[in-house]
């Protein structure tokens, strides 16, 4: 499973990887995510914050003819508007595989996997 | 007169103060929004939290301050929007926390408020950028605490506080490039500081100005973003409905004959009628203006009412448009190597645009464009070196005048077709010479095969081809060699006989006089017999000719 897009030259192959890092570092750059959750929670647990080589297994991609579905699987900060964050997350995890990859995206769904209490 | 502490009702003010402010300018913040998303919707989103957090505080009757900054808080959380507006939630979170059950504050605890702030939106987020946002509400935190030892005056330090967001919003382009290459300061720093400074105002108490009015700086700074983001938005020159950007200075305090009293309400919504991308500011004495329009004169008219012109400008955009699309970010470089492609339809534009064409001429269909004009789009690329391609077999003659006249190299590639051009393309190296480019590039011509489809304005016959008026012909590399009166059956027919054992892409350009539907059906038409072809269909938007085809 990649996304492949076809030029005069020949086939681009973008690997499930290369995607999962973009997604995953703008899900990251959002304010409000305080990590990226595994997918697998009952395997993985639902608290377990994914280092930056993990943000694969936090990631789920779905692609039809040079469109994609994410899911993105983060961790918000407690006491932050969680619809908001979401929404953000969408936005520039969109914005982000437009301008770096070149890719459509055709649905970005974000899974909330746990809410982290931030000492005050 | 020394204030030592902020009452409810002052904090009240501060709450009022600072909303009226930040609505105020909302537009404003929008027109610098370029980072994380350039969507332009920053001062909105800051817009409608700290509303939502104000009416929250007007709803609740308590005379402790901790109480209010508590419904400040909930109602920004509840109203958050945008990355800005979840940021200033949780911001304001920290001030809430760090004010629990204080009916009042002195300098100290204002201080220790910001400061608590600050250190709550720090922990929810991984990676904090710099030159945002939280840079300035640390920096401003950081003055008001340093403040704070010094004096137990609250307007001081509240003043400290503003004084640091504003020194720290300046610097936002050094710690973030992206603020830099376009010309602004950060837009949800400066949202912030609106906000600080209406708590500034609504703390001094004075009847602040009902409108915050940019200086020259700002003002700037907004053309600056509201440029780039018409280049951002990838409009092609020929799309720039109003061409001249128009900027004028009127002062205000000169005296005319009827000279007409100004209202700034009136003149924005008069110059909106005039054109697009409006700025217009002012205060006593003088009023700055900057339209997008197609007809300057009537700016400078219905501005000369009022007072004297100052400084006038006038740039025609549709020039300028290729030098801002290469000085976007997508080429931060000016290009050294530049390549002019002569085309027309958007859709062409755009393929070899994507294939690193700098500079379009438009023609080569109907009006094939002058030794001059390719002279014009080779000095105005500003490039040391380049290459040409005429994609068309009547153009390669002054193509060539062109590059022997030219003070740079310049190559040419005999393109005679759209199809070839685009191939030709594909070997374009910028860091080889012009020579070897032209070498690299004129070889893979013969491996494209070139059709184009246009409809037939006479009886006559050519090439044994019986060709009758108003049918489709079918031209390959420039011979007519198919006529129908059917569009798609005369496309498929001809791109039969361009085949070979060798052909494995088909690339198909719908033009202005066809549609997607009809290039659909010719894809049909051919997998029938051939599966092993690979179909590219694109909207060209060409004149004349309703299909360009290139089999490879």
């Amino acid at each position: 499973m990649a996304v492949k897009i076809k030029t005069k030259n020949g086939l681009i192959d973008i690997s499930n990887g290369v995607i999962a890092t973009v997604v995953g570092n703008a899900a990251t750059s959002n304010y409000g995510v305080v990590g990226m959750a595994s997918k697998n929670a009952i395997r993985d647990g639902v608290d377990v914050i994914l280092n930056r080589a993990n943000y694969k297994r936090g990631v789920v991609v779905k692609s039809e003819d040079n469109e994609i579905t994410v899911d993105v699987y983060i961790i918000v900060g407690y006491g932050l508007k969680i619809s908001e964050v979401s929404r953000n997350v969408q936005d520039s995890v969109k914005f982000s595989l437009k301008n770096q990859l070149g890719i459509d995206t055709r649905a970005v769904n974000v899974i909330v996997q746990s809410v982290k209490v931030l000492d005050e | 007169m020394v204030l030592k502490e902020i009452d409810s009702n002052k904090f009240r003010d501060m709450v009022r103060v600072a909303t009226h402010r930040m609505g105020r300018n909302a537009e404003f913040v929008n027109s610098l929004n370029v980072f994380p998303v350039p969507d332009g919707d920053t001062g909105t989103n800051m817009n409608l939290t700290i509303e939502s957090g104000a009416k929250a505080v007007a709803q609740n009757t308590s005379t402790s301050v901790g109480d209010l900054t508590e419904s400040l808080a909930k109602g920004m959380l509840m109203g958050a929007r945008g990355n800005s507006g979840v940021i200033s939630s949780q911001l304001f979170r920290g001030i809430y926390k760090a004010t629990q059950g204080m009916k009042t504050l002195n300098a100290q605890e204002l201080a220790n408020a910001f400061s608590n702030g600050v250190a709550t939106a720090y922990k929810a987020v991984m990676k904090p950028v710099e030159g945002t946002i939280l840079t300035v509400a640390r920096v401003a935190a950081q003055e008001g605490a340093n403040k704070a030892n010094e004096t137990d005056d609250v307007e001081e330090v509240m003043e400290a506080i503003v004084n640091g967001a504003k020194k720290s919003l300046k610097t936002t382009p050094d710690l973030l490039p992206v603020l830099k290459q376009v010309g602004v300061v950060d837009s949800g720093g400066q949202g912030l500081l609106f906000i600080y400074e209406g708590f500034l105002e609504g703390i001094l108490g004075e009847n602040f100005a009902d409108r915050y009015q940019p200086d020259e700086g700002e003002m700037d700074e907004m053309i600056n973003a509201m440029h780039h983001q018409s280049v951002q938005t990838q409009l092609s020159t020929q799309d720039i409905k109003n061409g001249y950007c128009t900027e004028i200075m009127v002062d205000l305090t000169a005296d005319i004959p009827d000279k007409k009293p100004f209202n700034l309400e009136e003149f924005r919504n008069h110059l909106s009628e005039l054109g697009d991308s409006l700025l217009a500011v002012s205060d006593d004495e003088v009023a700055k203006v900057h339209v997008h329009t197609e007809h300057p004169g009537d700016v400078f008219l219905y501005g000369s009412q009022f007072g004297q012109l100052g400084k006038i400008k006038i740039d025609n955009m549709r020039i300028q448009h290729e030098t801002i699309v290469n000085d976007s970010d997508e080429q931060q470089e000016s290009v050294d190597f530049a390549v002019i492609a002569v085309a027309s339809g958007n859709g062409i534009r755009k393929l070899f645009e994507s294939e690193g064409v700098n500079r379009i001429i438009s023609g080569g269909q109907t009006m094939n464009p002058s030794t001059q004009d390719i002279i014009d789009a080779i000095k105005k690329s500003g490039a040391q070196k380049a290459i040409v391609l005429p994609n068309n077999g009547n153009i390669v003659m002054a193509a060539k005048q062109a590059a022997e006249v030219s003070d740079i190299p310049v190559g040419i590639v005999p393109t005679k077709t759209i199809s070839q051009g685009l191939t030709a393309m594909l070997s374009f190296d910028p860091d080889l010479s012009v020579e070897e480019n032209v070498d690299s590039m004129t070889e893979d011509l013969d491996t494209v095969v070139s059709g184009e489809v246009t409809q037939a304005n006479r009886d006559t016959t050519i090439n044994d081809v019986e060709v009758h008026a108003n049918d489709y012909l079918g031209i390959i590399d420039g011979d007519i060699e198919v006529d129908n009166p059917d569009l798609v059956t005369a496309t498929i027919n001809m791109i039969e006989k361009m085949l070979d054992e060798d052909s494995e892409i088909i690339t198909i350009m719908f033009g202005r006089d066809s549609n997607k539907k009809q290039a659909e059906q010719v894809v049909a038409g051919l997998q029938a017999n051939h599966d092993d072809l690979e179909f590219e269909v694109h909207d060209g938007g060409q004149p004349v000719y309703n299909f360009l085809v290139s089999v490879e």
